[in-house]
């Protein structure tokens, strides 16, 4: 082998002196051409990979990358038993691009058809409701403001429904964008205190706004690369930022039991030709609000429908009035309470009182004087009597137990805007107010704190907080924002019985006995008929009539309030009688309440 | 085929060990076609496992994004039938809406009763007054507003469903066992 290599070696060595020369020179040119080629390569690459770099990162991430929103759930708002108030779905805009609004071909039964703008603009009319003149409307609105418009909308929040239906239609200028909306699946039940958003998803009033901070919810952002056809390509979806869902508010509301009394209030409301009117059902033992109702009642899905904006609101929480005479139950409580006086203890009770302190205080009809128990006053809502009784205790002990029954104060609900009322301090209260507020005029108080009022004397004179939202239940499972359901008392045991014993008597003996009488339960429940405010300083000749009682009287369960303004047709407390009588029959119906049987007190009203 | 090259040197190495029995002889023909058939053998074993390579990638790439369109169309598909979820139970939640109840329940002749009215089992005493219902309820016509229900039949209203493919031929009234009366209400 060595010896063919070496002859082999001889023979090149012999017949290179010519060829090497030429062979160098091809070398020497390889290779200059060669780093010419290397440089060129070099100097591109640095461009690309360094000068370039971003610009051009950015580019094709640009080309092939899509950004899409990852939409995070507001909350829901549900009622005691989960029932959805308030709830989230998906609802979708029709979009397009005007400047691409031209002629287009489809094939319909294998054959091509060019489909016009008209009649693509017919089509997509037909889906969603509108005309297919409208839509070519909005095309040339759309390309005079911009002639290269390249986006408009068809429709805003449709249902999947009328999304297919487009979608079916193929035409390529359409396009549709997710955009998430509030649903309210029972309508105006607890609409009033629900609230409502905006368009654009802002919270507007009632729960909605004030219970924000727990239902809303941040939304992300996902980018991914898709290619030519619009295939996500695998594994280059980037989550920018995870959207975090809303938590749920539990709301103490029974929807069911708030259909009815809104029901029934609205019912007796149209009757009476009511301006407006309020119910409230509590629980007693807890202090839960089981429905509040408010007329004229607002559909959270269709505020616009409610013309009146004050309408909107829930005026249980936002309005105070002047209560009238269910307060006198308050004044009585205090003086019981006080030890002033006993059940036993008699006033006279004139038509017209003048007090030393120059107050002038009359009672409703005209009557000779009476020999009254505290039991006969309340009976007859007689204010001279009641008058007597509660001159007996100093103005600073009646206001300080106002205010240790919570007026003047917002209840603890929570509720946005809710309204404390007014009750001015001793020191600002005149003559005719000192006597005034025993009777429920000179100071005003919400239709909740009145039913708060009687609370305390059902529940053995133990106020509880007044709870309407059970807390708000977070995405992992948790409660947060649980309120505090500590009671307060304010009435000694014996002073809130005593109480309960005279407001069973009003129930049994009451002009409206025939209207509110539930058969075979103890009720305990007192009538209010105050005068309303004409707005300038003096009253008006309307009349704010209510009713407020608990039932079973015997071992309270739920407090029923009851409030309707300026019924003209009928501007006494019958105009809210039958309303307490059916509220407070269907409650103790729907949450079993058995009548005990036990006998209802009977305590003398004169002596 | 940097492979090949070092099997020529390496061959050349060895020669040193057996050049000196070899001198004098001319044996030719031999050994080049031993070295070349492995050359060929060993080249086409590199491009073959090369193309395998080659082959085995598009072929993953291939199934890859044959993934890429599956899961694409079955996202696709599940975010359809999650739309149409929605809005079914959508539907549902909103029938099942207190005024839906209760214009349904009246339209089947039902009336409200709000009248409570117990039979203790323990003694058979009866609590509460027993009243026929009274319909206490503002009639029909709902007074708490549900634009939802714009536009829906009360389910009652609304034409029976016929059973579709099998068609259920009950004609005759149910057999009752002779001697079992109807029961009167009244």
């Amino acid at each position: 082998m060595s010896v063919r290599n070496s002859s082999a070696r001889q023979t090149g060595a012999r017949t290179n002196p010519t060829n090497s020369r030429s062979s160098r020179r091809r070398t020497f040119f390889t290779i200059v051409v060669l780093f010419a080629v290397i440089g060129v390569f070099l100097v591109r690459l640095v461009d690309i990979q360094v000068v370039q770099a971003d610009s051009l990162t950015a580019d094709s991430v640009g080309n092939r990358s899509v950004g899409q929103v990852v939409y995070g759930s507001r909350g829901e708002i549900v009622d005691a038993n989960g029932v959805v108030l308030a709830g989230t779905v998906m609802r979708y805009n029709i979009t397009m691009s005007p400047v691409n609004a031209t002629p287009f071909k489809r094939t319909v039964d294998g054959k091509k058809v060019v489909i016009s703008v008209a009649e693509a603009a017919a089509e997509i009319g037909a889906a969603t409701g509108q005309t297919g003149d409208a839509i070519l409307l909005t095309i040339g609105a759309a390309l005079e403001a911009n002639a290269k418009a390249n986006f408009a909308y068809i429709a805003q929040k449709v249902d999947v429904d009328v999304l297919r239906a487009v979608q079916e239609l193929h035409i390529p200028w359409t396009y549709s964008e997710n955009s998430p909306s509030r649903v309210y699946p029972n309508g105006a039940v607890a609409g009033n205190m629900l609230g409502y958003l905006s368009g654009e998803g802002v919270p507007q009033a009632g729960l909605e706004s004030g219970q924000n901070a727990c239902l809303a919810s941040t939304n992300g952002s996902e980018t991914y690369e898709k290619g030519a056809d619009g295939v996500r390509i695998p594994g280059s979806s980037v989550t920018s930022t995870e959207a975090v869902d809303g938590g749920d508010v539990i709301t103490t509301i029974d929807s069911d039991l708030n259909w009815f009394v809104q029901q029934t209030l609205a019912a007796r409301a149209q009757e009476t030709g009511a301006a407006w009117a309020t119910a409230v059902v509590q629980d007693v033992k807890t202090g839960k609000l089981l429905a509040v109702a408010d007329y004229p009642s607002v559909d959270p899905n269709n505020v616009g429908g409610t013309k009146n904006p004050e309408d909107r609101g829930s005026r249980a929480f936002t309005q105070s009035f002047e209560p009238g005479s269910t307060f006198k139950a308050l004044t009585m409580a205090s003086v019981l309470d006080a030890g002033a006086a006993t059940l036993e203890t008699g006033i006279v009770a004139p038509y017209r009182y003048l007090p030393a302190n120059g107050a002038n205080i009359n009672d409703s009809h005209a009557h000779p004087d009476q020999r009254m128990t505290l039991a006969g006053v309340l009976i007859d809502s007689s204010n001279t009597g009641m008058s007597k009784f509660g001159e007996k205790l100093t103005d600073q002990q009646r206001y300080d137990h106002m205010k240790a029954f919570g007026v003047g104060t917002p209840t603890e609900t929570g509720f946005p805007r809710e309204d404390g009322g007014i009750l001015h301090p001793v020191d600002e209260w005149d003559n005719q107010t000192s006597y005034a507020t025993m009777f429920g005029q000179g100071l005003t108080t919400t239709a909740l704190q009145v039913a708060s009022i009687y609370q305390t004397i059902a529940n053995d004179g133990v106020r509880m907080p007044v709870q309407l939202v059970e807390g708000c239940r977070q995405t992992d499972g948790t409660m947060a924002n649980v309120p505090d359901q500590v009671g307060t008392r304010v009435l000694s045991e014996k002073a809130a019985h005593d109480t309960s014993d005279v407001l069973e008597m009003v129930y049994q003996k009451s002009w409206v006995q025939s209207k509110w009488n539930i058969p075979g339960y103890r009720v305990a429940a007192k009538t209010g008929t105050a005068q309303m405010p004409d707005g300038q300083g003096g009253y008006s000749n309307g009349y704010l009539v209510s009713v407020s009682g608990y039932a079973p009287a015997d071992d309270p369960q739920y407090v029923v309030s009851v409030s309707i303004a300026d019924p003209v047709k009928l501007n006494t407390s019958a105009a809210p009688a039958p309303v307490f009588q059916e509220i407070m029959s269907q409650v103790l119906k729907k949450y079993r309440a058995v009548p005990s049987g036990a006998t209802a007190p009977d305590l003398p009203s004169t002596w | 085929m940097s492979d090949n090259l070092a099997r020529v040197s390496f061959s050349s190495e060895r020669e040193p060990y057996e050049a000196p029995a070899r001198r004098g002889f001319r044996l030719v023909s031999a050994a080049p076609n031993r070295r070349t058939r492995p050359r060929i053998f060993y080249a086409l074993t590199a491009v073959a496992g090369m193309a395998a390579i080659i082959v085995a990638q598009l072929l993953l790439s291939v199934g890859i994004s044959q993934g890429a369109y599956e899961i694409s169309s079955l996202q696709s598909s599940q975010s359809e039938l999650g739309r149409t979820a929605a809005s079914v139970s959508e539907d549902l939640v909103r029938v099942s809406s207190p005024q839906s109840l209760a214009a349904n329940a009246e339209g089947l002749g039902m009336v409200s009763n709000s009248n409570p009215v117990y039979l203790r089992l323990s003694d058979g005493a009866v609590l509460g007054a027993p009243a026929s219902a009274s319909g206490s309820q503002a009639g029909a016509a709902s007074l708490v507003p549900n634009s939802l229900l714009a536009g829906s039949t009360p389910l009652s209203a609304l034409p029976k469903a016929t059973g579709t493919g099998e068609t259920l031929a009950i004609t005759s009234a149910p057999v009752v066992p002779a001697g079992l009366a109807a029961p009167t209400t009244r």
